[in-house]
């Protein structure tokens, strides 16, 4: 698989999502990084793996200790694969429904009131 | 680097709760907030097939020239932007009626494909600011 598929994968599942931004605010040891987790430490060892295999962690041994990192860059390309216009536009429109959403509900407040 | 010649097409689909010329008239009107012309620093905006539009944002000119207007089902009009790499880009909306509401389809087609198209340093702080609301998501259902 491309890396970009593998990045996606990691980045897909809310386990894995909470890992990096666990880790994004320093590296951490794995017992650490399991802890805020219910899941069994082997589940969390395969969320690693995935992790790991899309490049967005690094694990080094200090002493008897695994010490993970995360690794920013591979999310570049993630970020690059989303068109300028694509996010442009996603937003223009989430903007334009809200204010129709709005106005239908003042309306029926309104209305109520009546 | 990508080949410049290459374009792609950029497609965006809501469904608005109001009826159809509700829905067109606003996309045209610079007061209401969600259409591009809303967030102008500077406008110059004449709707009509032809007319023509000026619009700048973050001190970077935007142009175009409305191809099709045709209330309340259809606008069309190019897009000129440094992103587009000084090509005529299309962007074209549709409005169709769903029962009360309108479904409003915007199609931005003949975008270059290149670096500047793909924007990595804009892409990049999107994905950052994407990310706290997906990690407290997370860990809501974690618990």
């Amino acid at each position: 698989m491309d890396q970009l598929t593998d990045v996606l994968t990691a980045i897909s599942h809310p386990t894995r999502r909470a890992i990096i931004g666990q880790l994004a605010n320093g590296p951490a040891r794995f017992l650490d990084v399991a802890k805020p987790f219910d899941t069994a430490l082997n589940a969390v060892t395969k969320h690693l793996k995935l992790l790991e295999r899309a490049g967005l962690i690094e694990r080094r041994k200090q002493g008897r200790e695994v010490i993970i990192s995360f690794r920013g860059e591979p999310l570049r390309e993630v970020a690059g694969w989303v068109h300028e216009y694509e996010r442009f536009w996603n937003e223009r429109l989430d903007k334009f429904e809200q204010y129709f959403n709005e106005k239908k509900q003042n309306n029926e407040k309104k209305e109520k009131k009546r | 680097m990508n080949d410049p010649k290459k374009t792609i097409e950029v497609k965006v689909e809501r469904t608005i709760p109001a009826p159809l010329a509700e829905v067109f008239d606003a996309w045209l009107n610079p007061k209401v907030p969600g259409n591009p012309w809303n967030m102008a620093e500077k406008l110059l905006l004449n709707p009509h097939v032809d007319g023509f539009f000026y619009w700048k944002i973050k001190d970077t000119p935007h142009y175009g020239r409305f191809t099709e207007v045709e209330r309340p089902a259809r606008i069309e009009h190019t897009w000129m932007s440094p992103s587009t790499s000084g090509l005529e880009s299309t962007v074209t909306l549709t409005f169709e009626k769903q029962g009360e509401d309108t479904r409003m389809t915007l199609v931005h087609s003949g975008l270059p494909d290149t670096d500047g198209g793909r924007s990595h340093d804009k892409g990049w702080n999107y994905f950052l600011d994407l990310f706290p609301k997906q990690f407290a998501d997370a860990s809501r259902m974690e618990k």
